[in-house]
């Protein structure tokens, strides 16, 4: 029997454009890149650099004292240009470092000699979690919680296992699936390192079954390793959210609203644990990432090495710009991305995808936003992973009720899309869904709307 | 490059459906039916059928004027519930009854709620209900299909009688074969009740329903509403929305599974004045009712278990009218009765969130 969760929407998955595309440098650098001061979940980081200073790369150049938070650092060497508000994909504008690159020469991957012959027991649990924090690595599968703060020791809920989400159930996004093919060394010591700092015993790899190459490779990988099993999944959206991918693993289900460690489990994701050897072993901060270019608007779609804070548009003149059909540029996957109206926006650590969409792609009725009337069809209901009622969420949402959608569990949404998805009226129910959520947090905080 | 970009919420993609291309499955999946329908009825099926659809379309459409809203025709939902509830009626019904049965469908049970997604009721089952308290002859005249054989083996002694003096009459006076009518097999059922005679009763039941008769209930050549005697088109069609994903099986499977039950329960008690469960399976409005009938989003439940519930409920009622009731037929008034219901079913069973803490509470 396939392993999966109830629910969940199935739709053309459209790797096939970027995954046979092997992760590349960038032929050249931009001539700016702004690295935005909030690059995960937490608190805002302070510049700590000057307008006109020089820096190295790997230098910091931001930072927070708050617990919740990840450094920042800069990419390349050059000079600060400017430090200003800039377009960010989620939060509107907020505070970048604008660095103007020196260096002629864009950066490769990282050389994967370095992560063969590792061994784990060089390092304590203790100095891997510094390490972690001082690269300033956050979960780079989109939601960005600090990957320091979730490692580190936590006595109310220890830690038993850890889930490794190599999923990448989102359409089009290939980037985890190369750096699985390619750097699977750096990606194996990671988890590895990842698995000693958390004291967790037993380590997963879950995947989906649309990735046969890389399941097999791992599975040659991992067979005389005793504490690391890939775990086969059904291809389903989103079999990647992390409440979906511990009940799809482990057949253990989170209480409503909460998170995997009050069952004792760690999520991760395929870039982080990358990320994770390098800052371990070659004490390298987080500054690049892979990242998926891909989507029908695109000329050619790639896998490329990027620089954080590089403009979308630098990207996609790389890959030969963007078609004549494309409609629209989304930061992110097709089902939780964040489409973007200014090309200056710039990537951040928890982009792992540019996606560039034609009419086609989009569909003509959510182009146009066509929306009619609810027909109750129940579908909505029938495909949420968490078993919510959308619709009744969204009407009250619509009604100004906020109330009613607390009671009916407006914040155990977690925003996946499937819901919108599949309605055939059309009907944005994930937007009114994330609209009352903010509003609720407003409301909560006696902030002006 | 930047300017003809567009900015919406994720989700970025969506399925390639929309209302409209679901209620064009469940036309297509009412094609057989519809299509048995002509071939039973012949002219009388055609001008019923186009009738109700011209006069839905046109009360809705009228409608959207008067309320000042933009015409909501595109969603063919109109189109669907004239054809449902042409199908529903006895094949000579005269044609100013139907136009009144549309007027009432989508002026009164749809528009006047609100529209598409607000009623309460099923317009097609609500007009059914008022045309049949209004027009009760008219509404109970069942004329037998164009190509049966009134000398045909198992008819009820006295229907032979008066098919076989129409026949006669036919030939005297150059009328279509048509003009004959005859009782349905559930009046046949329900005569065997009423006359509360268990000798007689058998006989009647026995004498109508030998299990060859199971054959003509499948093929439709048999008296009753246009679309609901050719079993084995309705199945084709309800087949068709389920491959489709139209409809969820939930509903059907409820209906049918609980009527068979019920009539199973009852001709077990009764052998002699309840008939064979498999009847009730393939005669009347049952098929019809459970794929498209009951189905219809709007006027059912929202969560699965509220489904099933309501499709027990619709088999439920469907049988005690049947058995006990005043009508031989007991869908219309199943499905009105389990649409009111639908409020509350959704306040008693709603979601729960995987976790736990069950939605409202």
């Amino acid at each position: 029997m396939k392993k999966t969760f109830k629910g969940g929407i199935h739709p053309p998955d459209n790797k096939d454009l970027s995954k046979d595309c092997p992760i590349t440098g960038l032929v050249k650098l931009p001539g700016q890149i702004s690295v935005l001061m909030s690059q995960h979940i937490g608190a805002i980081c302070k510049p700590v650099v000057k307008k006109r200073q020089e820096v190295e790369k790997g230098e910091l150049i931001g930072d927070s004292e708050a617990f919740v938070s990840a450094k920042v650092h800069s990419p390349v060497s050059g000079t600060i240009k400017d430090i200003n508000l800039r377009s960010h994909p989620v939060l509107g504008r907020v505070q970048a470092v604008v660095i103007e690159p020196s260096e002629a020469e864009p950066a490769c991957p990282p050389e994967q000699n370095s992560f063969a012959d590792f061994s784990e027991d060089d390092y304590t649990p203790e100095q891997i979690n510094e390490k972690i924090a001082e690269a300033g690595i956050v979960g780079m599968g989109g939601a960005g919680f600090p990957t320091g703060v979730k490692v580190g020791p936590n006595p109310k809920m220890p830690k038993e296992t850890m889930i490794v989400n190599a999923c990448e159930c989102e359409p089009y996004i290939t980037c985890d699936y190369r750096v699985m093919l390619e750097w699977t060394d750096q990606f194996l010591a990671g988890i590895k390192l990842l698995r000693k700092a958390s004291g967790c015993r037993k380590c997963y790899i879950g995947i989906e079954n649309n990735k046969p190459e890389a399941i097999k490779l791992l599975r040659e990988r991992t067979e005389n390793e005793e504490n690391i099993e890939l775990s086969v999944l059904e291809t389903k959206y989103p079999q990647g959210g992390e409440r979906q991918l511990v009940n799809s693993v482990l057949g253990k289900v989170i209480p409503t609203g909460k998170i995997p460690p009050m069952v004792g489990v760690m999520v991760c994701n395929v870039s982080t644990a990358a990320a994770v050897a390098e800052a371990v072993i070659d004490s390298a901060p987080l500054t690049h990432r892979a990242v998926t270019v891909t989507g029908k608007g695109v000329q050619k779609p790639a896998n490329l090495y990027v620089p954080t804070g590089t403009p979308t548009e630098h990207l996609i003149e790389q890959c030969g710009g963007l078609k004549e059909e494309a409609v629209k540029v989304v930061l992110g996957g097709p089902m939780t991305g964040f489409s973007v109206g200014e090309l200056q926006t710039p990537t951040t650590k928890t982009t792992g995808c540019v996606l560039c969409l034609t009419k086609e792609e989009v569909g003509e009725a959510k182009y146009l936003f066509r929306q009619t009337p609810c027909i109750r069809c129940g579908r909505c209901l029938s495909v949420c992973p968490e078993k919510l009622n959308p619709t009744k969420i969204a009407h009250a949402v619509k009604a100004d009720r906020l109330d009613l959608a607390e009671k009916h569990n407006i914040s155990a949404c977690m925003e996946c899309g499937s819901c919108s998805y599949i309605c055939p009226a059309n009907i944005e129910v994930t937007g009114y869904i994330k609209t009352g959520k903010i509003r609720i947090a407003r409301a909560n905080k006696d902030m002006p709307a | 490059m930047s300017e003809n970009l567009r900015v919406s919420p994720a989700p970025h993609i969506s399925r390639k459906h929309s209302t409209k291309t679901i209620m064009l499955d469940v036309l297509i999946g009412l094609v057989p039916a519809s299509a048995a329908a002509v071939y039973h009825f012949r002219q009388h099926a055609v001008i019923l059928i186009l009738t109700c659809i011209l006069a839905s379309v046109a009360v809705e459409y009228i409608c959207c004027k008067l309320m000042k809203r933009e015409n909501s025709l595109g969603d063919l939902s109109a189109v669907v519930t004239g054809l449902i509830l042409a199908l529903s009626l006895p094949p000579k019904l005269p044609v100013v009854y139907a136009v009144i049965g549309c007027i009432f469908a989508v002026g009164v049970c749809k528009m006047a709620f609100g529209g598409l997604g607000c009623n309460i009721f099923n317009p097609a089952m609500g007009a059914r209900a008022f045309l049949t308290v209004s027009f009760g002859m008219a509404m109970a005249s069942w004329h037998l299909p164009a190509q049966m054989n009134p000398d045909m083996p198992g008819l009820g002694p006295d229907t032979q009688v008066n098919a076989k003096n129409s026949s006669q009459e036919q030939k005297d006076q150059d009328v279509k074969l048509d003009a004959v009518t005859q009782a349905t097999p559930l009046s046949w059922v329900k005569k065997a009740v009423k006359t509360r005679n268990a000798e007689k009763a058998s006989e009647i039941i026995k004498s109508n329903w030998p299990n060859s008769q199971l054959k003509y209930a499948l093929t439709g050549n048999i008296g009753g509403s246009l679309g609901e005697t050719n079993a084995l088109a309705l199945l084709a069609g309800g087949i068709y929305l389920l491959i489709r994903r139209t409809i969820s099986w939930h509903i059907p499977a409820a209906v049918l599974g609980s009527a068979f039950v019920f009539a199973e329960i009852g001709y077990l008690f009764d052998k002699t004045a309840f008939a064979n469960p498999l009847v009730h399976m393939v005669s009347g409005g049952m098929l019809i009712c459970a794929f498209f009938i009951a189905t219809d989003p709007v006027s059912s439940p929202i969560t699965r278990a509220g489904t099933v519930v309501f499709g027990c409920g619709v088999g439920l009622i469907i049988v005690l009218i049947r058995l006990f009731g005043a009508y031989p037929e007991g869908v219309m008034f199943a499905i009105l009765i389990m649409n009111a219901f639908t409020p509350l079913i959704d306040r008693m069973l709603p979601a729960k969130p995987i976790g736990g803490i069950p939605d409202g509470k």
